[in-house]
This record gives C-alpha cells, sequence and structure tokens, in this order.
C-alpha cells in the first residue's frame, strides 16, 4: 500500500524509522550525519541486482566518480554508455529499439517530451522522497522535469545564457563592455578597423540542439520575443522580434565582424577557441563556458575571459537537463536508486553529484538549495565573477517560455529545419524572411509527419 | 565396328555413391556456403529494411514488435521532402567528382608505381597504402582541422606561398563546403582504386609495349592504344565499386559539415540517417530513402556493365 501524499510505502517508512533510530544511536555525536542517513536514499531497495547501467552524454570524469561511489555504498555493479552530446538520443533510441536494458538515462529538454512521447520515460510520482525532491526543484527545472503534473525525472545541471569578453582585447579598444546591441556593432566596427580583431564576434551558431538555436532564441527574448506562444502559434511572421533579430545576427556575417568559425563551434569548441584570443566577444551562450575559457590547461589566456550581461534589461534565458528513469528498466527500485545517485542525493543524503558538477565544471544546480549554499559561490569562484553570473541567472526564463514547441515531439525534427535555415540565411543563402517563412511552413511538415 | 576401350590403369577406383559431381552442382556446393552466408548477413537486412519501408515504424514500435502497415506513404512522403531531392542532388554531384577523379589518379599513380627501374615508387606503393589504413571516421576529423578557418594548415601552408590573401572557409561555405568534402574522401579511397589498377598493370605483359617501341609508337601511343584497353575491365570494375560506394558516403560528412552550412552537404546515407537515427526516429522514412539509395546505385551498376563492360568484351 503506498501514501501518495508523501510517496511512501508503509514498508518505506518502517525502513526508514529503523534507519533513523540505528542513525540516531551511532550518529549521536553527529546529528546531521543522522538526519542524512534518515531519508529514504539511505534504504536499501528489497530486491536484488547484479549491476545497472546507465546511459548518458559525456562529460569529463563525473560517472566514473559516482559509478564508483555507488559501488562503494550498495555493492552493485554500475555499467555506463556514455556518447557525445549531439549522438546521444540516436544513442539511446537506438538502444531502446534494440530491446536492451535501460536502467537510466538522460536529456536536455530540448529532446525530453520526444523521449516521453516514444515512451521510454517513467513517471517518478510514488517513489520514496520523489515528492521531497520535487519541492527543492528550481522554477527552471519545475517546468522541465514536471511534465502533465507528474515528476518525469531529476535534474542534471541547469545554465544560463551569458556573453563573455576578452579582457585584454577590451583594455586595447580603452572601450567598457557593450550596453546595446547598436553599441556591440560600434564597437565591433570599430576594432575591426584598428586592426585589433579581424573577426570581433564568437557566435555559438554550430548545428545542434541548443547551440545555433539558442543563440537565436537568447538574442530573440532579450529584446522582447519569443518563438510561440503559450497556445503554440509561432510568432515568426513579418514584423516579428525573432525575424528581425535573425536579419540582425545575418547582417553581423555579411560585415565580416561575425568569425566564419562561428557556424561550426559548439559549447566547448567555442570556448576553446574564444581561449585563443582572436575575438573581442563570444555569446550569448551558457556560463559555464568560463570553465574552459579560463581553465589554464585548455586555455592560453585562462583568466582573461570575462562575464557579461545581456542588453536592455538583462533578460536572458536558461534551461535545465534532466536525468530519467527509463521504462526499460530492469528493477524500479534499484534503478531509482541510480537514479538519485546521477540525480539527486547519494546515501550519506548530500547532492554529491550536484555539488561535484558544480565545483568541478562550474554547472548550476536544478535544486534550490544547492543553488542557495556556499558550494555555488566557492566552486565557480576560480573561472569568473560568480555574484555577476547570480546576478544574471535572477533575469533567466526558463526556455521553454521563449520557445513553447520544446514540450512538443515534434520540436526535434523542426529544430533539424531551424539549423538548415539560419545557418543558409548566416551565410547568405537566403535572406531572414525566407527562412522565417520556411520555417513557418515547416512547422504543419513536422507536425504532419 | 564398336572399339571396347580398356579402362585406364592409372584411374582410381571408383566407389559405389561417390562419383565425381559434375561441374555445374560441384560450383553450386561450393558457392552455397557463400549464398547462405550472404543471405543472412546481406539479403535479409536488406529484405528487412524493405519491409520496414512499408510500414510506419519508431523505436516504440521495434520495441512492441507492432508495425502498422503505411503502403507507400513513406515513399510519398520521402518525394514530397525537397530536402531529400537536394541530398539526392548533392549526392550525385559528390559521385561524379569523386568517381572520375579517383580513376584518372588510381590511373596515374598505377603507371607510376608500376615503373620497375625507379626504385621510389617500391617507397610510393608503401606510402599510397597509408590513408586506406585511416578509420573514416578519424579522416574525417583531421580533415576538418586541415580546413579550420582561422587555425587550420591548409590555409597556412596556401597563405604561406602567396596563393591566398586572406582564409578561405573551405568547410564552411555554402559554396566549397561540397567540394571540401570529396577530398578527403578520395584521400581516403584511392588507395583502393590504385591497387586494383597496380594488379592490372602487373598483368599486362611488356612485349605488347616492346612490339609498338619498335614500331615507332611514342609513350603516348602505346597508353592510348595497349595500355588503356586493357585496363578497360578493371577501370569498369572500379567504376561500379567506387560508384556504390561513393554512393553511401556519411563518415566525412558526419565529423567535417554535419550536413552544414544550411544544407550544402546533405546526402543521401546522411538523409537516411537522420531521418531514422534521431527522433523521432522516424525507421520506415529512413529505410525507404535508404531503399531509393540502394536501387539508384544498383540501375547504375547495370548501366555500366551493360554500356562499357560488355562492349569490352
Amino acid at each position: 500500500m503506498r501514501d501518495t501524499a508523501s510517496g511512501w510505502s508503509r514498508r518505506d517508512l518502517l525502513g526508514v524509522s529503523a534507519g533513523a533510530l540505528a542513525a540516531a544511536v551511532t550518529g549521536f555525536h553527529d546529528p546531521h550525519r543522522a538526519l542524512a542517513q534518515a531519508g529514504p536514499w539511505a534504504v536499501a531497495p528489497k530486491s536484488k541486482v547484479d549491476e545497472l547501467n546507465f546511459v548518458v552524454w559525456t562529460y569529463g570524469d563525473i560517472y566514473t566518480k559516482i559509478s564508483k561511489k555507488f559501488t562503494e555504498d550498495w555493492g552493485v555493479k554500475v555499467n555506463g554508455t556514455i556518447s557525445a552530446f549531439n549522438d546521444h538520443p540516436t544513442k539511446l533510441m537506438t538502444m531502446f529499439a534494440g530491446g536492451e536494458t535501460i536502467d537510466v538515462s538522460q536529456s536536455s529538454p530540448f529532446s525530453f517530451a520526444n523521449f516521453i512521447a516514444q515512451g521510454l520515460v517513467e513517471p517518478l510520482d510514488g517513489l520514496p522522497g520523489a515528492a521531497e525532491y520535487a519541492k527543492d526543484f528550481t522554477g527552471f527545472t519545475k517546468q522541465v522535469a514536471i511534465q502533465g503534473g507528474k515528476v518525469m525525472g531529476l535534474p542534471y545541471f541547469s545554465a544560463v545564457w551569458v556573453w563573455n569578453y576578452h579582457q585584454d582585447l577590451m583594455d586595447k579598444t580603452k572601450l567598457e563592455p557593450f550596453k546595446s546591441y547598436e553599441e556591440l556593432l560600434e564597437q565591433c566596427r570599430k576594432v575591426k578597423k584598428d586592426g585589433i580583431c579581424q573577426y570581433p564576434i564568437l557566435w555559438v551558431a554550430g548545428v545542434g540542439l541548443e547551440q545555433l538555436p539558442g543563440t537565436w532564441y537568447q538574442m530573440t527574448w532579450n529584446r522582447g520575443g519569443t518563438f510561440f506562444d503559450k497556445d503554440g502559434r509561432h510568432q515568426l511572421g513579418p514584423g516579428s522580434i525573432a525575424r528581425e533579430t535573425l536579419r540582425w545576427w545575418a547582417a553581423t556575417f555579411k560585415e565580416e565582424l561575425a568569425d566564419p568559425e562561428s557556424l561550426k563551434v559548439q559549447f566547448t569548441a567555442s570556448a576553446k577557441a574564444f581561449g585563443a584570443g582572436k575575438n573581442l566577444y563570444r555569446g550569448p551562450n551558457h556560463h559555464y563556458g568560463l570553465n574552459v575559457a579560463n581553465d589554464p590547461a585548455q586555455s592560453p589566456t585562462a583568466g582573461k575571459a570575462k562575464v557579461w550581461g545581456s542588453p536592455g534589461d538583462g533578460r536572458t534565458v536558461g534551461v535545465t537537463h534532466v536525468y530519467f528513469l527509463c521504462t526499460a528498466n530492469r528493477d524500479k527500485e534499484w534503478a531509482w536508486k541510480l537514479l538519485q545517485y546521477l540525480g539527486g542525493r547519494t546515501k550519506d543524503g548530500r547532492y554529491t553529484q550536484a555539488e561535484n558538477l558544480a565545483r568541478d565544471a562550474m554547472l548550476g544546480s536544478g535544486y534550490q538549495s544547492v543553488m542557495d549554499s556556499e558550494v555555488i559561490k566557492t566552486g565557480w569562484a576560480p573561472w569568473g565573477d560568480v555574484a555577476a553570473i547570480l546576478e544574471i541567472w535572477k533575469k533567466a526564463t526558463y526556455l521553454g517560455e521563449v520557445v513553447n514547441s520544446m514540450y512538443q515531439p515534434w520540436h526535434f525534427p523542426w529544430s533539424d529545419r531551424l539549423n538548415i535555415e539560419v545557418q543558409k540565411c548566416l551565410t547568405g543563402q537566403i535572406d531572414a524572411d525566407r527562412a522565417c517563412d520556411n520555417l513557418i511552413k515547416a512547422i504543419d511538415e513536422v507536425k504532419r509527419a | 565396328m564398336a572399339i571396347r576401350s580398356e579402362p585406364a590403369a592409372a584411374a582410381p577406383p571408383v566407389r559405389a555413391g561417390r562419383r565425381e559431381l559434375a561441374p555445374g552442382r560441384l560450383a553450386l556446393v561450393m558457392n552455397l556456403p557463400t549464398l547462405l552466408t550472404m543471405a543472412l548477413v546481406l539479403a535479409y537486412p536488406i529484405g528487412y529494411a524493405a519491409w520496414l519501408s512499408f510500414h510506419r515504424v519508431g523505436p516504440a514500435q521495434l520495441r512492441r514488435g507492432e508495425f502498422p502497415w503505411a503502403g507507400f506513404d513513406n515513399y510519398v512522403r520521402l518525394f514530397d521532402d525537397p530536402l531529400f531531392l537536394l541530398s539526392l542532388r548533392n549526392t550525385f554531384v559528390f559521385v561524379a567528382i569523386v568517381v572520375v577523379v579517383e580513376i584518372v589518379l588510381a590511373v596515374a599513380i598505377g603507371l607510376l608505381i608500376n615503373q620497375q627501374r625507379v626504385w621510389t615508387s617500391r617507397i610510393t606503393r608503401v606510402l599510397i597504402l597509408l590513408p586506406y589504413a585511416i578509420p573514416p571516421i578519424a579522416n574525417g576529423l583531421i580533415w576538418s582541422f586541415l580546413y579550420s578557418f582561422q587555425f587550420g594548415f591548409l590555409n597556412r601552408i596556401l597563405f604561406t606561398f602567396g596563393l591566398i590573401e586572406e582564409p578561405v572557409n573551405w568547410a564552411g561555405h555554402p559554396e566549397t563546403a561540397l567540394y571540401a568534402v570529396t577530398v578527403p574522401y578520395i584521400w581516403r579511397t584511392l588507395p583502393f582504386a590504385v591497387l586494383l589498377v597496380h594488379a592490372a598493370l602487373q598483368g599486362i605483359g611488356t612485349e605488347l609495349h616492346e612490339a609498338a617501341a619498335v614500331d615507332g609508337a611514342t609513350a603516348w601511343q602505346r597508353f592510348r592504344h595497349i595500355t588503356l584497353p586493357l585496363l578497360l575491365p578493371i577501370i569498369v570494375v572500379i567504376l561500379v565499386l567506387r560508384t556504390s560506394f561513393a554512393f553511401t558516403v556519411f563518415e566525412e560528412i558526419r565529423a567535417i559539415t554535419q550536413g552544414g552550412p544550411g544544407d550544402a552537404t546533405w546526402v543521401a546515407a546522411w538523409y537516411s540517417y537522420k531521418k531514422a537515427f534521431e527522433p523521432p526516429n522516424d525507421i520506415g522514412l529512413g529505410a525507404a530513402s535508404a531503399w531509393v539509395l540502394a536501387l539508384i546505385v544498383g540501375a547504375l551498376a547495370i548501366v555500366y556493365v551493360k554500356t562499357i563492360y560488355r562492349r569490352i568484351h
């Protein structure tokens, strides 16, 4: 019998009570530890499994560490299938279609609706502790992890879009970072004319779900526009802010202010390229690019990449990526346990993965308690101005409010078309009007398909 | 008057039921294992793909084993999609460039390394094989670095020799991207064609060239009237094989341009991959596009054989 209000079964409750009693005895001198061990995350599932697995995209060695910890804590081996970010949906879907067992996987918010529609995602409601996690979700996380009133995942990380400028080059220009888009263009023209930079702006405009589209989404939102309203009607027609933003963006390529490499680079590659010190501005893109551009091991100009907010009222966008429990799991209770190690609390009650990600990779958390903690302030400090980033964070809106189609399964194929049409526009093959008209036409096509 | 012949003394005794098979049957038996293997690893997947192309298939359907019938719907959608037609057009351009350049270079390099008197030809023979040992995706990545706009070696070399004044965005410009992708592909696959040509050249007797030289034929005339006609059968083989392989180019596209900029380097195999293996994983449509590609390659192979190979024989 399950208590739907708290998501705990009677058995869970008894287990937790026994754990709490034991913890109270053993942890008498460490109340925090005792409390942590009392949670559902410290209770072993009743069933037995020999191994578990997850299918994720790569990020440093975070998965080696957390798998090791899981095995140490629970004695169960964890296998990982790890691919590149853009290849992850393909890998996951192929494994799912092939009938393989997948306990836990992850999703960008752009693919999540599709994964749900294809039946890959198991709702978490009713699982021990799920409701408590949901209470600690940030605003971004709620919008992606809770779908149709059900908790569908736990947060992997959160990020907001920021601009970067290069301190050395800025010093040479004797200017202050831009406060409007007109000023941005004027500055770029000047530094190009003065021979300080051949290509002052490096955009993140490589093909992807979040790279090139994200740049357009952010700049459109910052200017007061959206792509779809709450009822799903597109906002790409003549005179729309999205269309005018694209026109403005394409002009930066036509004027040769934008680095042509922009069309190939994605997150990390663009941050590394920016570290070469050849561009005055980079952006707007994920705040944690500073983790690469200011890393001495990856950048010859480490420490020179600075964070900068967006023009006008400074509004920007943000996202949360999620881990989810796959319907193809081998054992729901154990899969939930593994899911918590990746996106929730470990046995000791800590948000171990989220804290490590903040310290090692400058990633934001999908949990409010982590975002409010010292971990963020101290963890991010080596790479950038934490106060400035958190100030930008306050002005961030979840991308789903800007691009409502993210909640639809057809968003993924529509993004494919978006990448094509926008790159054609940026390379001067078509103008912004034609690109937007084609994208409007594509909405019906992808919906039909 | 009938003459009764005595059995040959040297012939081994034939045991009942162990008679030698007729040549036709022997050939069938000898080929059977290969045929079965090919049927299993090639014909079955190809047939299965054909079957999928007439159904509505996604990952969920594959997992459940339920496949709603779609008739020709996937094919109709395919030919309604301008992106597929563009991908086909790009594929034809790519194949035409690759096949022509490879044949010309293979013959030229084959002739060069066939020179027994030139000791460096032995070194060249080894070196020419190296690209063939490089995995396609690694080859693509190597060339994407070479093509890099601001930091690439290609632009640096051209700039150093004064051949360009500004860096060229080889793989990032819509007018050059498709041609830029052909170069790494040719670089990787050329050794195969060179090997075939070289093997064929080894089979051409020197007496023909010697006789022609005695009759006063120039080097060009000997090539034109002796070497080239004798190479034609192998050139047709290269034509068929290279055409069919080039039609399925994928790795270099994946590593260097990912179909971009825009749709400038979308080719048919890339289209099939994107449709079938990326959400929403329209596997039926992907299978249909793969089948259209296979039919085109098959038709071209038949045309090659009928128009060139038979004429030679």
